[in-house]
């Protein structure tokens, strides 16, 4: 036994996934214990904020305040989209006179200095329609105001009701940001719901391992059980479970998953239920094997002798075969979490993951941040952590599984 | 004297194993097979008689490696060949092989006669595939296999079957040499005589120049070759012919194999000995004296300490031990 | 040939079986779970809840055509008249398409997009696996984590990773749909070019998926064949390299057949989410809308196409198997 642990951990296949896996294990029990707000909150109004230090904006008006001799860089061409740059260059060599080969060559700055050289709103712009003339009057109006340094006045009601004025704050006060009481960092942004997505992503991800533990345990346990019997009983019993495992190796389970969580009232169907109906589904592979397994044990030595002794089935099997089929049953229980945790993942994309309100799964944000195409809006944050700790936690899961297939199956090593 | 097919001088191999350790699994073979005779080579699993099988065919690719000493197939030294070369000009046509494991030897999923053609086109490039298939017809037809054969898959021939294909297709190309290891022992009785005589037909019908025959049951060499030669932890302990290696065995470890296997044989099992108890040296590190002094019971203090001559008799026997022929009738005689 | 018989024969008449068999789980399967669908819409039917008559009228056709009011026996055997006959019912959600409408349209898409690509991803894949198993060294040893990587991101994942690369980043290939939404379908050039443009970020996001598991099961099945007796038997004899890699090759080839047959069934499943993503106008699509819209008749027919879908490629698969693997016939002939 502590041989055949030292052989695993000798093997940097394994070694890689387990690390990999722990690392992500771990998150999700040590998180929660650092950050133990709601996972679920909604804290922002909005949706798809992006990853940043958010800083309260009283408090930076009212907080303590250094100047800074440093001129205030209002870097202009960093707030313009592109768009707004390309109609600025379409203007310029349209009607501002400016020649095609300066503007090909001038870079982002230097197309502001070029604008706020040569715009002139009076001048006659043949061919626009008037509302794009007045766009780029507010494009203009736009370039100004970010380039304005005056003064931001604050202002505060008096007794009377009436505004007056309180503070001002010039271009070169600063805040110290530790001076600022609330702030709130989002690692990873915020999801559609204005969740922060990192917490969110941490319970998801313990909601998704647990559901595949779930799934991979109860058709491990299926598999292993019916398929023991099948192989060592024989007969009928062996005849009736080929059938089927033979069925069900055709007919997709995916299919059967989509029928049952469809069915099943959508108030009942929790990450358990859901964990539950994907094990249920998919116990025939491992079934398949073990079977195959028994069948070439049964006739061994030492299994004979066994008979032969007069021991009971029961523990002729716990005894005398489980032992050998145990490595293969350890492995196929490490792809059943995966594939589990896969499963659930696509059933919650089709819109059938568990529908509870109070937990969130890998499955269910990916579906969440499709529906509200983060993908399309460029919110990278809403899904791509997701699809990254998915895809991770089955290549640990695998590389875990193939390292202990080297050490077990030493004809396949390399 | 007929013409020498195989002479071997002092050959001495290696292979290295994953943790780059050497084992000398051959340690300084010597050995002459003359046209139209056989040699036996007999020895328990893991005295090197596989490992000499490959060093004799010049087949040093990973792990095996070329130590030292002298292969000459028919005049042509073949020791100092790139293993490639002698893959492409030896191999199949000068010296031939039939496999320990010749269940598995053919791919599954291949016609035989695609295979025969795969073999002679590597060698005889000009052959066509209506000649490739009458000579393959014809020899299955001497070798009393069904012409059918040709046109099967491995899968669908009997174990038995599938052996005799495999030394048909072996010798196909009429090998000077034929190295057969252990080429019946997975087989029942009935198809391992089959395969007995086929080798002799093959022989005496001088498709086969030469033959060397590896096996771990001694007596079964009685009926197969001319002269036997016993293996053991690298080294040849023992030569002689058939009949005087089983009935007069000189050598304590020879006559140790004598008596571990159970032979049906008239006369064959006189002492009943059991197994010979005790395991081989370790071949990373031989040890410098009588490699069988630790399991042999007639060992003196002196055998383990010095390195043990060849004695060879006058009509050619050749033994290794430190006891001169007498001593040892006598020791035999006494117990 | 006579063994080759046996074996159709056994094929088919186990794949017909396995059919009714799915047929039957199809309908049972949503009736016997609790707070089923099929009692949800005579429920809804009666008390009322939908305000549009249209709507109501679809419930009560349903009710009507499949009798739901009746024994279960009877149901049965009027959905599987209507099932033969094409007959699904009325769409709930997509008033007033029928189901059958709604399949038709959707069925040639699934197919054009994930028959190739299941195809492409198994050749490729099984290309690079044998060429690792063979090249060993560093291509083996850079290449196969690659694989290993790819082959467990999920297909949905795989598809929004290409389409923001491709698509919303780079702009080379439009997002959504299976042509530009301005053209109506035709055989001009420029439509065909617009199914071509749509089709290639799910093509390849189906390819690479499939790429990598492929890869990895041909590698070792090539590393073990390497080292079978066959091998070592052949190069004793003098035979190429290049020939004896070929024999390797094809036999290492023969299980990977038999895998595909038996990951058919999942791999389809992921693309059709994957289908999704690209709004693609296949089974996929038409799936998420029928759960989304709580359209019954649709999901349970997409399901029994897919269903029928993966049982036919199954036994495609199975017959082209024991056509090229000569152990199969062997087998018969015991």
């Amino acid at each position: 036994m502590k041989n055949t642990l030292r052989n695993i951990f000798h093997s940097p296949r394994f070694v890689v996934g387990f690390v990999i896996f722990m690392a992500i294990l771990l998150t999700t029990i040590i998180y929660p214990l650092v950050v133990t707000a709601n996972p679920l909150a909604m804290i922002g109004q909005g949706n798809f904020f992006k990853p940043g230090t958010y800083v309260s904006v009283k408090d930076t008006v009212t907080s303590k305040t250094y100047t800074l001799n440093i001129e205030a860089v209002s870097n202009i061409a960093d707030q313009l989209t592109d768009a707004n740059k390309e109609d600025m260059r379409t203007w310029l060599v349209k009607y501002g006179g400016v020649s095609q080969e300066d503007m090909d060559a001038a870079d982002d700055d230097e197309l502001v200095e070029l604008w706020l050289e040569n715009y002139d709103s009076s001048v006659t712009q043949s061919g626009l329609t008037s509302s794009a003339k007045k766009a780029y009057v507010r494009l203009n109006d736009t370039i100004l105001s970010l380039m304005d340094d005056s003064d931001v006045i604050i202002a505060s009601e008096n007794e009377d009701g009436e505004l007056e004025e309180s503070d001002s704050i010039s271009t070169k006060e600063y805040v110290n940001v530790s001076d600022v009481t609330n702030k709130k960092t989002f690692l990873l942004g915020t999801d559609n719901f204005g969740r922060d997505v990192l917490t969110e992503m941490v319970n998801a991800t313990a909601t998704s391992l647990r559901i595949g533990l779930i799934a991979g345990l109860v058709a491990t346990l299926i598999g292993l059980s019916l398929g023991l019997l099948s192989g060592y009983v024989g007969g009928t019993f062996d005849n009736i479970i080929v059938f089927i495992t033979n069925l069900f190796t055709v007919i997709p389970s995916f299919v059967l998953l989509i029928l049952i969580t469809y069915s099943v009232n959508q108030s009942a169907r929790g990450a358990t239920l859901i964990a539950v109906v994907i094990g249920l589904t998919s116990w025939t592979w491992t079934c398949r094997s073990v079977r195959s397994q028994v069948i070439s044990l049964r006739n061994r030595d030492h299994v004979n002798l066994s008979k032969l002794s007069g021991h009971s089935m029961f523990r002729i099997v716990v005894t005398d075969i489980l032992p050998y089929v145990a490595s293969y049953v350890v492995m196929a229980l490490i792809l059943q979490i995966s594939s589990g945790i896969l499963s659930e993942a696509q059933l919650s994309m089709l819109g059938l993951g568990p529908s509870t309100s109070t937990t969130a799964t890998l499955g269910l944000m990916m579906n969440w941040a499709t529906a509200y195409s983060a993908h399309l809006n460029g919110s990278w944050w809403a899904y791509f952590p997701v699809v990254l700790t998915i895809t991770l936690i089955s290549f640990s899961l695998n590389l875990m599984n193939t390292g202990l297939d080297q050490v077990f199956n030493p004809q396949l090593r390399d | 004297m007929g013409k020498v097919m195989l002479e071997v001088k002092d050959l001495k191999t290696k292979y290295v194993t994953r943790l780059r350790e050497s084992v000398y699994a051959v340690d300084g073979v010597s050995l002459k097979i003359e046209e139209g005779k056989s040699l036996g080579v007999a020895g328990e699993s893991g005295c090197g008689k596989s490992t000499l099988a490959l060093s004799l065919m010049g087949y040093y690719f990973a792990p095996l490696h070329y130590i030292s000493g002298s292969i000459i197939v028919d005049g042509k030294e073949i020791s100092g060949m790139k293993p490639d070369d002698v893959r492409r000009t030896v191999l199949g046509t000068d010296v031939a092989y039939i496999p320990q494991a010749a269940m598995n030897a053919l791919n599954p999923t291949q016609k035989i006669i695609r295979f025969i053609e795969d073999v002679i086109h590597v060698h005889m490039p000009k052959m066509t595939k209506k000649e490739i298939y009458d000579l393959a017809k014809e020899r299955f037809e001497i070798l009393g296999l069904p012409e059918d054969v040709l046109q099967k898959h491995a899968v669908e021939l009997s174990g038995g079957m599938k052996q005799r294909t495999v030394i048909a297709i072996s010798t196909i190309l009429s090998p000077k040499v034929l190295i057969a290891d252990e080429p019946s022992s997975a087989l029942d009785v009935t198809s391992q005589k089959m395969v007995i005589k086929m080798m002799r037909d093959l022989m005496e019908k001088g498709y086969i120049k030469s033959m060397i025959f590896i096996t771990h049951e001694l007596p079964l060499l009685y009926n197969v070759t001319d002269d036997i030669m016993v293996m053991y932890a690298g080294q040849i302990v023992e030569t002689g012919s058939a009949k005087e290696m089983v009935f007069d065995p000189l050598h304590p470890y020879t006559k140790g194999l004598m008596g571990s296997i159970i032979v049906p044989e008239a006369g064959v099992r006189e002492n009943k000995l059991a197994a010979i108890p005790g395991t081989p040296p370790n071949l990373k590190h031989p040890p410098k004296g009588c490699r069988f002094a630790e399991r042999c019971k007639y060992a003196t203090p002196t055998c383990a300490g010095m390195e043990i001559p060849n004695i060879s008799l006058a009509n050619g026997r050749e033994y290794r031990c430190l006891m001169s022929e007498r001593k040892i009738r006598e020791v035999y005689e006494n117990e | 040939m006579k063994g080759y018989k046996k074996y159709f024969g056994q094929k088919i008449i186990w794949y017909l079986v396995t059919l009714v068999i799915a047929v039957v789980l199809n309908f049972l399967l949503p009736r016997l779970m609790p707070g089923d669908p099929v009692s949800a819409i005579m429920g809804k039917s009666v008390s009322g809840m939908t305000d549009a008559t249209a709507i109501q009228k679809v419930y009560e056709q349903y009710i009507e055509t499949f009798g739901i009011d009746k024994p279960l026996y009877v149901q049965f055997i009027k959905w599987v008249q209507g099932a033969l006959h094409g007959d699904f019912g009325v769409s709930f959600s997509q008033y007033p398409r029928t189901v059958s409408d709604i399949l038709a349209s959707s069925i040639g898409w699934t197919l054009a997009l994930q028959l190739p690509a299941i195809i492409v991803g198994w050749l490729l894949g099984n290309i690079l696996g044998a060429v690792a198993a063979y090249m060993k060294g560093v291509f083996d040893k850079a290449i196969l984590p690659a694989f290993m990587f790819l082959s467990n991101v999920p297909a949905f994942g795989m598809a929004i990773v290409l389409l923001v690369v491709f698509s919303v980043q780079l702009g080379w290939l439009p997002a959504s749909g299976a042509y530009g939404y301005d053209l109506i379908p035709n055989m001009s050039l420029s439509f065909v070019w617009s199914v071509f443009v749509h089709y290639q970020l799910p093509f390849w996001s189906i390819v690479l998926i499939t790429i990598g598991g492929q890869a990895i099961g041909m590698r070792s099945m090539s590393i073990y064949e390497l080292n079978a007796d066959y091998v070592k038997y052949a190069r004793f004899l003098g035979i190429k390299d290049t020939k004896i890699v070929g024999y390797v090759f094809r036999n290492a080839m023969l299980p990977q057949i038999t895998g595909l047959a038996m990951s058919l069934g999942t791999m389809m499943g992921g693309a059709l989410v994957a289908e999704t993503i690209f709004s693609y106008p296949g089974i996929g699509t038409a799936m998420v809308s029928a759960i989304t819209g709580n359209d019954y008749p649709l999901l349970s027919a997409c399901t029994l196409v897919i269903t029928i879908m993966v049982l036919l490629a199954n036994l495609f698969v199975e017959i082209i198997y024991g056509i090229i693997d000569p152990r199969v016939k062997a087998a018969q002939q015991d």
